[in-house]
C-alpha cells in the first residue's frame, strides 16, 4: 500500500492525459499513455478513471493534473 | 535513427496501388528542418510536383507532428498537415490542436504519414502501431464528423485519434474543413476537399509504444520550472473555468456557465479550451454540441444570426458537414448581394438566402454541402462565384485575399480595425488567411510601445532587431515597423510549429525561444543553441515560401484588397489614422526586406537560400 490515496474528480477531467503520461515515464522511463497504472476513459460527456492493479497509489498522476481531477491524500493508516 | 522525442518512421501510403510502407526518417531532415512542420514542408518539396492539381490523385497530404508531442511538455500536441489546397492553389500548411491524434500518431511509432493516391472507392485509414490498413469505408461515407467519430471509436475503441471529413469534404466544397477527434479544425483552405478526393473518410490511429526524451534529467529540470510558472499563474484557474471565453467574452460569463457541460483538452495542455455545450432553450433545446471553442459557436452573432442558440445550432450544422464558418458566412453574404444587384436570377435561390434566417442558413449549408443547385457554385467559394458571374460580380464583391475572405478588418468577421501583425499577416500567410501564424502584442489594442521588448524578446527577437522594429523607442516617440515585426512572427510560429507546441497566444506565453531551444535540445539530443533555431525556423518558413514561388505565387498576390481602405478601413495601430494602400505596401516590402526576400517580387533572394542552405532544394 502506498503512503497516499488518490481521490478522483472525474467531472473536472478534461482528458489531457497528463496523470498517464506522467504515470508511464516514471515506471517504464517513455511516454506511453497505454502503459499507464491510470487509464482515463474520456469521451464526449463521459469520463472514466481506472487505475491498474500494478497501482501502488505513489500520487503521481495526481502531482501532475493541473484541474483538479486527481487529489493526492495521505492515506488513513499515515496520518 | 537515435533521436529522442522522434519516433524516427514515416508511413507512406498509396491509396491507388492500397500499398503501405514504411520508411526511416532521414535524421538530416530532423536536423537541418527541425520537426514537425519543418520536415512536413521538406517532404512536400520532394512529394509535391509543381503544377499539378489540389484535388488530382498526385497531390499528397502530409500529416506530421514535431518533437516534443507525446511527452508532458505542456501543450505539445499540435498537428499539421502540409499539402495542395483547392481554393487557391497554394501549398500550405493546416494545423490543429491535436486532440489525442498527435499523441497517439507518435505511440503507434510514426512522425509522419504521407498519403498519396486516390482510393476506388471510400476508405479510412486505420493505423494501430505496425498494422496499417486500408479498410472499405462505403457505410461511414455520407455521414458527419461527428457521427463518423462515434461509429469508428465504437467500431474499434478508445483511446483512438480520427482526422476525419464531413459531407463537405466527400463532395469537394472549396471551404472543407477535416476535423480531429471530432474537435479541432484542419484546413479552412479545403483540405477537407482534397481527403475527399482521395475518397479518404477518414484517418483513425492507436498506439502503443513509447517517446523517449534524450536527457531525462535536463528535461525534468526544464519541466519543472515551466509547470511552476503554470502553476502559479494567478489566472489559471479563470482560464480553465472560461476557456476563450476569457479573452472574448462573446456572450455573458453566466449565460456560458448555464451551457457550459464539460471542457476538454488537447493531450498535455493545462488550458483546454474544447467546449461541449447544450442549447438551454428554443426549438433546439437539450442539443449537445462538441466545438472547437464557445467562442466559435457564438460567432455568427456578429455576422447577422442575432439569437446566441440559433448561431450556436449553425455552427454545429457546419461543423458536422465539415466547413469553415467564416467562409461559409462570406459566400452566402457575397450571393446575397448578387441575388440583390440580379446578377443571380432570384429563381436560383430557393429558399431565399437570408443571413439572419436559420432556416434558410440551415438549408443552404445542406445544399453547398450536397453540391445542389446554386449549391454547386457556392461550394466553389468567393474566387468560383466571381469566376461563374464575371465582372459585375467582381465589382460588388467582399474582400478576398489569394481568393479567401479576410477574418478581420473592414467587412470581415471580426471588425478590429487596428493593423497590426495578425491583420497584415492574412495578406502574406500562403493559402491565405487564417489565424495562427502572425502573433504578436499588437493582438490586443493599442498597447502602449514600451511593454513590446518583453515580449518580442520572449518570442526570440534579436536585441539587434528590436530598434530597427521600434524605432525611437527611447526618445518617447517610438513608432512601430508592423511589417518588420511580422518576420519575428512568422519565425515565432515556426518555431512553435516545428517543436509541437500550441500557437495560441493563451498557452505559448508560457514560453520563451530560449526555452524551446533547450526543451528541442533535452528532448532530441540535438545541440540546438538559440540562434540556431531561430536560424532553422526561417529555413521552413522561406522553403514554405519557395514552394508557392514555384507555383507561381508572388508579390501580386500578398496586395491587399481595395475594401481595406477609406473611412471603414483599417488604421494605423498607434495612430488610429486611416491608412492608404501605400503605406501597406510599404508594409510588405518591409517585411520582405526583414526576411530576405525580393520587395519586387516576393520571392526569396538567391543570396538568401544560399545563406539558408536551400538554394539547391
Amino acid at each position: 500500500m502506498g503512503k497516499f490515496e488518490i481521490e478522483v474528480f472525474p467531472e473536472l477531467c478534461t482528458g489531457c492525459l497528463r496523470c498517464q503520461l506522467s504515470c508511464s515515464d516514471l515506471y517504464t522511463g517513455a511516454f506511453a499513455p497505454s502503459q499507464a497504472r491510470i487509464r482515463i476513459m474520456s469521451g464526449g460527456l463521459n469520463c472514466e478513471v481506472h487505475f491498474t492493479e500494478e497501482c501502488n497509489k505513489c500520487g503521481v498522476c495526481a502531482e501532475n493534473c493541473l484541474y483538479g481531477a486527481l487529489r493526492k491524500v495521505r492515506a488513513e493508516d499515515e496520518r | 535513427m537515435n533521436l529522442g522525442g522522434f519516433a524516427g518512421r514515416i508511413l507512406r501510403v498509396d491509396l491507388s496501388s492500397r500499398l503501405v510502407r514504411t520508411e526511416p526518417l532521414d535524421p538530416g531532415f530532423a536536423e537541418d528542418f527541425l520537426g514537425g512542420l519543418g520536415i512536413s514542408l521538406r517532404l512536400a518539396r520532394e512529394r509535391i510536383k509543381p503544377g499539378i492539381g489540389a484535388l488530382s490523385a498526385e497531390n499528397p497530404i502530409i500529416v506530421g507532428v514535431g518533437p516534443l508531442v507525446g511527452t508532458n511538455v505542456p501543450a505539445s500536441s499540435r498537428v499539421y498537415a502540409v499539402s495542395k489546397f483547392p481554393s487557391n492553389g497554394a501549398i500550405g500548411w493546416c494545423g490543429g490542436g491535436g486532440m489525442t491524434f498527435g499523441c497517439l500518431l507518435k505511440c503507434a511509432g510514426y512522425d509522419h504519414v504521407v498519403i498519396e493516391g486516390r482510393a476506388a472507392e471510400a476508405v479510412i485509414l486505420r493505423i494501430l502501431d505496425d498494422h496499417v490498413e486500408i479498410a472499405g469505408a462505403r457505410d461511414l461515407w455520407g455521414k458527419g464528423v461527428e457521427e463518423t467519430c462515434e461509429a469508428l471509436w465504437a467500431r474499434f475503441g478508445r483511446p483512438a485519434g480520427i482526422i476525419c471529413v464531413g459531407q463537405a469534404g466527400e463532395n469537394l466544397v472549396s471551404f472543407s474543413m477535416a476535423y480531429i477527434d471530432g474537435f479541432s479544425t484542419l484546413g479552412r483552405g479545403g483540405f477537407g476537399a482534397v481527403m475527399g478526393s482521395k475518397n479518404l473518410k477518414a484517418i483513425f490511429v492507436q498506439g502503443t509504444k513509447g517517446v523517449s526524451v534524450s536527457d531525462r534529467k535536463h528535461y525534468k529540470e526544464l519541466l519543472q520550472g515551466l509547470m511552476g510558472r503554470i502553476r502559479d499563474y494567478p489566472y489559471l484557474k479563470e482560464w480553465q473555468e472560461m476557456g476563450l471565453m476569457k479573452s472574448l467574452e462573446v456572450v455573458p460569463p453566466e449565460l456560458y456557465r448555464r451551457i457550459k457541460k464539460r471542457r476538454l483538452a488537447c493531450v498535455s495542455c493545462p488550458l483546454g479550451d474544447k467546449d461541449i455545450v447544450e442549447i438551454p432553450q428554443g426549438p433546439h433545446a437539450g442539443q449537445i454540441i462538441c466545438s472547437t471553442s464557445a467562442v466559435n459557436l457564438f460567432t455568427p452573432s456578429s455576422m447577422g444570426l442575432r439569437d446566441p442558440w440559433e448561431a450556436a445550432r449553425i455552427v454545429s450544422v457546419l461543423d458536422g458537414l465539415g466547413m469553415d464558418m467564416f467562409e461559409f458566412f462570406g459566400v452566402l453574404g457575397f450571393a446575397r448581394t448578387l441575388l440583390d444587384n440580379s446578377i443571380i436570377p432570384r429563381s436560383e435561390a430557393e429558399p431565399d438566402i437570408l443571413l439572419e434566417s436559420l432556416p434558410s442558413l440551415e438549408a443552404w449549408a445542406g445544399k453547398i454541402s450536397r453540391r445542389e443547385g446554386l449549391g454547386q457554385i457556392l461550394a466553389e467559394g468567393l474566387h468560383g462565384l466571381v469566376q461563374e458571374f464575371g465582372e459585375r460580380a467582381r465589382r460588388c464583391a467582399p474582400p478576398m485575399v489569394k481568393g479567401m475572405l479576410p477574418y478581420v478588418g473592414p467587412q470581415a468577421p471580426l471588425r478590429w480595425s487596428l493593423l497590426g501583425t495578425m491583420e497584415l499577416g492574412q495578406l502574406l500567410e500562403p493559402r491565405g488567411p487564417h489565424v495562427a501564424t502572425s502573433g504578436s502584442p499588437t493582438y490586443f489594442a493599442r498597447r502602449p510601445l514600451e511593454v513590446f521588448p518583453k515580449h518580442l524578446t520572449r518570442m526570440g527577437v534579436p536585441p539587434e532587431a528590436l530598434e530597427g522594429i521600434l524605432p525611437g523607442l527611447e526618445t518617447g516617440q517610438g513608432q512601430i515597423r508592423v511589417g518588420r515585426l511580422l518576420k519575428y512572427s512568422h519565425r515565432w510560429f515556426t518555431i512553435l510549429a516545428c517543436l509541437g507546441i500550441c500557437a495560441r497566444a493563451q498557452v505559448n506565453r508560457f514560453y520563451d525561444a530560449g526555452l524551446c531551444a533547450r526543451l528541442y535540445e533535452a528532448v532530441t539530443g540535438l545541440v540546438t543553441p538559440l540562434e540556431e533555431l531561430r536560424f532553422k525556423a526561417d529555413r521552413v518558413w522561406t522553403l514554405l515560401r519557395m514552394l508557392n514561388v514555384r507555383e507561381g505565387f508572388h508579390r501580386a498576390q500578398d496586395s491587399p484588397p481595395a475594401q481595406w481602405f477609406g473611412l471603414e478601413g483599417f488604421k494605423d495601430y498607434l495612430s488610429d489614422k486611416p491608412l492608404s494602400s501605400e503605406e501597406v505596401e510599404a508594409m510588405l516590402d518591409d517585411y520582405y526586406r526583414e526576411q530576405g526576400w525580393d520587395p519586387r517580387t516576393g520571392a526569396p533572394k538567391r543570396e538568401r537560400l544560399v545563406e539558408l542552405g536551400i538554394a539547391d532544394l
